[in-house]
């Protein structure tokens, strides 16, 4: 009777995405269970079995997976941000070697980071409400998902893209940048690699519990109601405020030459990705 | 008791049965019933999926055990997880407490 069970159990385990070591531990110890107490009906139905450990380790997982993905980017932000600080003044942007290759590698390296940084910090504002979670919704662990996926994909956009310009613009950069470009590339894609196959593993975990994901005014809910411009359920009038700001400091940080340029740059990106990305990353419902 | 009461004080539960000595899956659900005589009787397999999480959180940890001829996954709790039971600890008694106060 208890190889009946454990086969059940075993196939609904394939079944919510739990493969390899797990398993056959997960296995095993039912198997033992099932040897001392001889009653498999005790033990629980096995597809329900099934979805509690997919559920639990689901939730579990996806928060460690965004704390770590958050790490595991550390060193490619202080790598571009110190590649960026020792680029002033940069190259003529004209001055690549393929001018379509090098704007496109120009535009990755002044944009991927950015959207990396928001998704990463909206993950971990997701991960954090849902720290005391035993069991997160299905809709929530995916959402957590697709931040970190967008966090890891635009880091590792940003790596491939300095490398990229580094080739394109090295007769205008100095050769110590190039080699340096090409040791962050290859030093900081590393984690960034690690953090994507975590990813990929508990992402393999299909969670069933029902409930909302929730969107980015319920992860950062008590800030935003501290804005006194009721931003709760207006994620364009919350888009154009943030953008705003950022438009500002950039408006500030670039002086009189570049400040205008910059700003208006700014304010255009951050409403086309909210635009693009904005459902995807769960900014509006 | 109701199993979606007690899902709520699981973590703390198994814990403290853990802070005693390492045991085995089917060790720590009969202790459970035993201390609770008898009360807190869930699915028995609902306890696995809590295990594997807490040893994940790093609150347990856990080894292979060899004997009688059969390989058992033993729990023990690890730093963590006792300095987590603590603070556990500390909060069910300032809330019984206060429930205490209120209802008798």
């Amino acid at each position: 009777m208890n190889e009946g069970y454990l086969r059940e159990l075993d196939a609904e385990l394939s079944v919510v995405g739990i493969r390899g070591s797990r398993r056959r531990r997960i296995l095993v110890e039912t198997a033992d269970h099932l040897r001392e107490s001889g009653d498999p009906a005790r033990f629980g139905e096995p597809r329900l079995i099934a979805a509690r450990f997919a559920d639990e380790l689901a939730t579990n997982g996806a928060r460690r997976t965004a704390l770590f993905s958050f790490l595991a980017l550390a060193p490619a932000g202080i790598g571009y941000a110190l590649l960026v600080g020792l680029n002033r003044p940069g190259p003529d942007i004209t001055s690549a070697r393929t001018l379509s290759v090098g704007l496109a590698a120009a535009l990755v390296v002044a944009l991927a980071p950015q959207i990396s940084l928001a998704a990463g910090l909206l993950a971990i504002a997701l991960a954090w409400r849902l720290r005391a979670a035993q069991v997160a919704p299905a809709a929530a662990i995916s959402l957590l998902h697709r931040r970190v996926a967008v966090a890891l994909g635009a880091g590792a956009a940003t790596l491939a893209g300095v490398a990229v310009y580094a080739v394109e613009y090295s007769r205008g950069l100095p050769d110590w940048w190039t080699t340096l470009a090409f040791a962050v590339t290859a030093t900081a894609i590393v984690p960034v690699a690690v953090a994507a196959a975590a990813l990929g593993r508990t992402a393999r975990l299909r969670a069933a519990t029902s409930g909302p994901g929730g969107d980015v005014f319920d992860d950062l809910g008590p800030l935003l109601d501290r804005v006194p411009l009721r931003l709760r359920g207006r994620p364009w009038r919350f888009c154009l405020l943030f953008a705003a700001a950022v438009a500002v400091v950039a408006f500030v940080g670039g002086g009189l030459d570049e400040g205008p340029r910059n700003a208006v740059a700014e304010f255009a990106a951050i409403c086309f990705g909210f635009a693009i990305l904005g459902r995807f990353l769960g900014l509006r419902r | 008791m109701r199993a979606e009461t007690l899902k709520g004080h699981l973590d703390f539960l198994l814990l403290a049965i853990l802070s005693d000595e390492p045991a085995h899956g089917y060790r720590i659900i009969e202790e459970l019933k035993r201390r609770s005589a008898g009360a807190f009787d869930l699915p028995e397999g609902t306890v696995y999926p809590a295990l594997h999480r807490l040893e994940q959180s790093g609150l347990l940890a856990s080894s292979w055990a060899s004997g009688s001829g059969r390989r058992r996954r033993v729990y023990r709790l690890t730093a963590r997880g006792r300095r987590g039971l603590a603070g556990a600890r500390r909060d069910w008694r300032g809330f019984t407490r206060a429930v205490e106060a209120v209802v008798t």
